[in-house]
């Protein structure tokens, strides 16, 4: 028995009777989180140009920083001296943070990997630098996130060489002991565990079993949507939520495209974040049930309907498609749309399939939203295998 | 629409009202006022849904067709006017030629044609094409086609070409005006050229009064290309607000473009001029800096009133841009959080010092 009060309780509310979907409260410091729930990203401390009164209007409930990038700039000493993100930002609600390791893989070639930490040489000074899990979890407590990630060993998705997976997978396993002894603010922030083994079933179980083990309040699905072919990718996220127990939140990183999240939901995931809602805006593309559309095309010129015409977004209630494709590469106010019609899109989706999970449809909604996306019932045969595997039948 | 003169200050300077906007009629503006500059029919940086959050009530967009003129074929479409299709239909519209806070590069000019320099290169521009823009466009006030972009040192011999040519377009732009269905809620403001020049300054105004009972403002242009005003000599220009600002009828309204200075716009007002373009406020937003002026005359305004946010010393500066601003920025957000948004070249920078 702990004495200390928990930084998260999690309270499954409702459970598809089919599928493994379920609906929770997710309590934690900030704020209790509807799941299943997608995470926008917030790189730097800021979501592309959105205030953050729009973001809780848009009803986000819990949104994602980058580590690397905070600990960077601002800096640790601002933002401890600021009280924390939450205050440096003006966001009330709760926050998430990396781990910062995968931002320092991915955008550092010269990373190197040892068993004390990632060593890397910093872009800003071209100095050394070794961020090791206890130096990790030091700045997310600074940053003072609801959530923050253990520092797990990093390889691409599709690496094949078997030895450096299974290294990978149980390094990551003592790191997770390390992040845990770290940590200084065991009752404001949660840790959770990344799990490892990439597409290696095996190593993959090991990882989540062990992870089982610890005392943590939620668990992360990682090493996964790295460019892997999808009919690899959904039995390893089967295989973990099939592990790790109900009781707990289920993270899937850096997952959120609309198909994917339906799928992976029905697999029993409740938590989800990705860049790309934001990353597309940039480019001109706004997020639609069966795909995206890119504004920039001359087919929007006289197009007067919004984005979608069901959405009820800021953007959509106000603005044609017609106008977003005049100002889309020259304005940065059209950037700003798109991002509150893509995230809105986003929290929309989680929305519908909550209250389908509630009402007991959420398998019929399952199958409309793929006929939907799939008119010619041209379906993959990942979606098809996956959701067979929880009992949707699509054809 | 109507201007009347509420109150007139012991100089010239003056309040004035604008009313009867036809789609709000209740609506009054009070002058002397800064529109809201716009790219593309939008506020820079800022959506209709954050322009909500800063004002409530109605404000006057400026925009420049140079940078709006991409909208024509979507307005058309519509057929509901600018403001509906660029999403802010509450708002009024003041359409103008240039964008006065850019260099404008000098023209070339072929017989009855106007350059524009649009994102997409020259568009030579007749009247009637102009006029036929306002149609589709609908705003509730727009500039008359002029030859106004040149500096306040032109010769004389193009003062002079400057001011045959904005009279001939602006006989043009009233013959049409008169005859249009379409333009009967939108004002028509006179462009005033070649101040530099008494004769010929006379002649343009000449011709402005000529058609009064179709004009209700008058905009001064032809004293900048767009070059930096904002390090000028002043004294040139304020002789020019106090000259033509006298030579004006007192029930037109007066619009000055450019990016003027707080001691510049102040110099312009108090000689009776009533609307400015906002392309100041946009110019600090994209250079990185705060405008501070608390507008409070009992307390000695010390204080430097531009604060350069990028500037080290606000890394650990918790406090608001302006204690005691109203502003949704001073409101929430701090100095040190404003200077992470610069440095990491985040947008929301832009949209939180725009406010
Ligand atoms: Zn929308
Ligand atoms: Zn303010």
């Amino acid at each position: 028995m702990k004495n200390t009060p928990k930084a998260l309780s999690f309270t499954v509310q409702s459970q598809c009777l089919k599928t493994r979907a379920r609906t929770g409260l997710m309590k934690l410091p900030h704020y209790t989180v509807k799941t299943p729930v997608f995470m926008p990203v917030g790189t730097q401390g800021t979501m592309k140009g959105i205030l953050p009164d729009q973001l809780e209007e848009i009803d986000c409930e819990i949104i994602l920083g980058n580590t690397y990038h905070l600990g960077n700039r601002p800096g640790v000493d601002v933002l401890k001296k600021a009280g924390g993100l939450h205050k440096f930002m003006g966001w009330n609600r709760a926050l998430l943070t990396d781990s910062g390791g995968f931002q320092m893989v991915s955008l550092l070639k010269l990373a190197e990997i040892t068993e004390e930490g990632v060593k890397f040489r910093s872009p800003y000074d071209n100095s050394e630098i070794m961020l090791t899990p206890e130096k990790s979890i030091e700045i997310q407590n600074c940053i003072g996130a609801d959530i923050i990630m253990q520092l797990d060993d990093v390889v691409q998705t599709t690496f094949q060489d078997y030895d450096r997976i299974k290294e990978a997978t149980e390094r990551t396993s003592r790191w997770l002991d390390r992040c845990i002894s770290a940590h200084q603010r065991p009752t404001e922030q949660n840790i959770f565990p990344i799990v490892q083994g990439l597409l290696n079933a095996d190593l993959r179980k090991q990882s989540a079993e062990e992870h089982m083990t610890k005392d943590v309040n939620g668990f992360a699905i990682g090493g996964l949507s790295g460019g892997e072919a999808k009919d690899d990718f959904w039995p390893m996220v089967s295989l973990s939520t099939g592990i790790l127990d109900n009781n707990r939140p289920r993270y899937l990183m850096g997952v959120g495209l609309a198909v994917d999240l339906v799928v992976c939901v029905a697999l029993g995931v409740d938590m989800f974040d990705c860049v790309f809602p934001t990353r597309t805006a940039r480019f001109g593309c706004a997020l639609i049930n069966k795909g995206q559309l890119n504004l920039k095309q001359k087919i929007y010129e006289s197009d007067l309907n919004p984005i979608d015409t069901d959405c009820l977004c800021e953007t959509c209630k106000r603005y044609t498609r017609a106008y977003l494709h005049c100002i889309v590469s020259s304005e940065t106010v059209a950037c700003h749309l798109i991002s509150v019609h893509n995230i809105y899109f986003q929290m929309r989706l989680m929305r519908t399939m909550r209250e389908n999970i509630e009402k007991g449809t959420f398998p019929e909604f399952v199958k409309q939203f793929m006929n939907e996306v799939y008119p010619q019932k041209t379906f993959p045969s990942w979606v098809v295998n996956s959701l067979s595997s929880v009992g949707i039948s699509l054809e | 629409m109507r201007f009347i003169v509420t109150k007139a200050g012991y100089g010239s300077e003056r309040i004035g009202n604008l009313t009867g906007f036809v789609k709000c009629p209740n609506v009054v503006i009070e002058t002397p006022t800064s529109g809201l500059f716009t790219q593309g029919g939008s506020i820079v940086h800022l959506t209709a849904d954050v322009l909500a959050r800063v004002f409530t009530n109605p404000q006057i967009l400026v925009m420049p067709l140079t940078n709006s003129i991409q909208l024509e074929t979507g307005v058309k479409a519509q057929n509901e006017g600018v403001t509906k299709f660029a999403g802010l239909p509450e708002h009024v519209a003041c359409v103008t030629v240039n964008n006065f806070s850019e260099i404008v590069p000098p023209g070339h000019f072929e017989p009855g044609k106007i350059p524009l320099w649009t994102k997409h290169g020259k568009r030579m521009t007749t009247a009637d094409k102009y006029m036929d823009i306002m149609e589709i466009f609908r705003p509730d006030m727009f500039l008359a086609i002029a030859d106004g972009c040149m500096s306040v040192n032109e010769t004389p011999k193009r003062l002079s070409k400057a001011v045959d040519r904005t009279c001939k377009l602006l006989n043009t732009c009233v013959d049409r005006y008169k005859a249009s269905k379409e333009l009967k809620n939108s004002a028509l403001v006179g462009v005033v050229v070649g101040a530099q020049n008494q004769k010929k300054c006379d002649e343009c105004i000449e011709n402005i009064l000529k058609h009064v009972d179709c004009i209700s403002g008058v905009a001064l242009e032809g004293i900048t290309d767009g070059t930096d005003l904002l390090k000028e000599d002043t004294n040139q220009y304020c002789d020019i607000f106090k000259k033509i600002g006298g030579a004006l009828p007192k029930e037109l309204f007066r619009i000055l473009e450019g990016c003027w200075n707080p001691a510049m716009t102040l110099s312009a007002i108090e000689h009776g001029w009533d609307i400015f373009d906002g392309t100041y406020a946009v110019k600090l937003t994209n250079m990185g800096i705060a405008l501070k002026l608390s507008f409070d005359v009992t307390k000695e305004n010390e204080t430097p009133y531009l604060l350069d946010m990028v500037d080290e010393r606000y890394k650990e500066d918790f406090s608001p841009i302006l204690e005691g601003c109203e502003c949704l920025t001073c409101k929430k957000h701090t100095r040190a959080y404003i200077r992470h948004l610069l440095n990491t070249r985040e947008m929301l920078a832009s949209v939180l010092l725009s406010m």
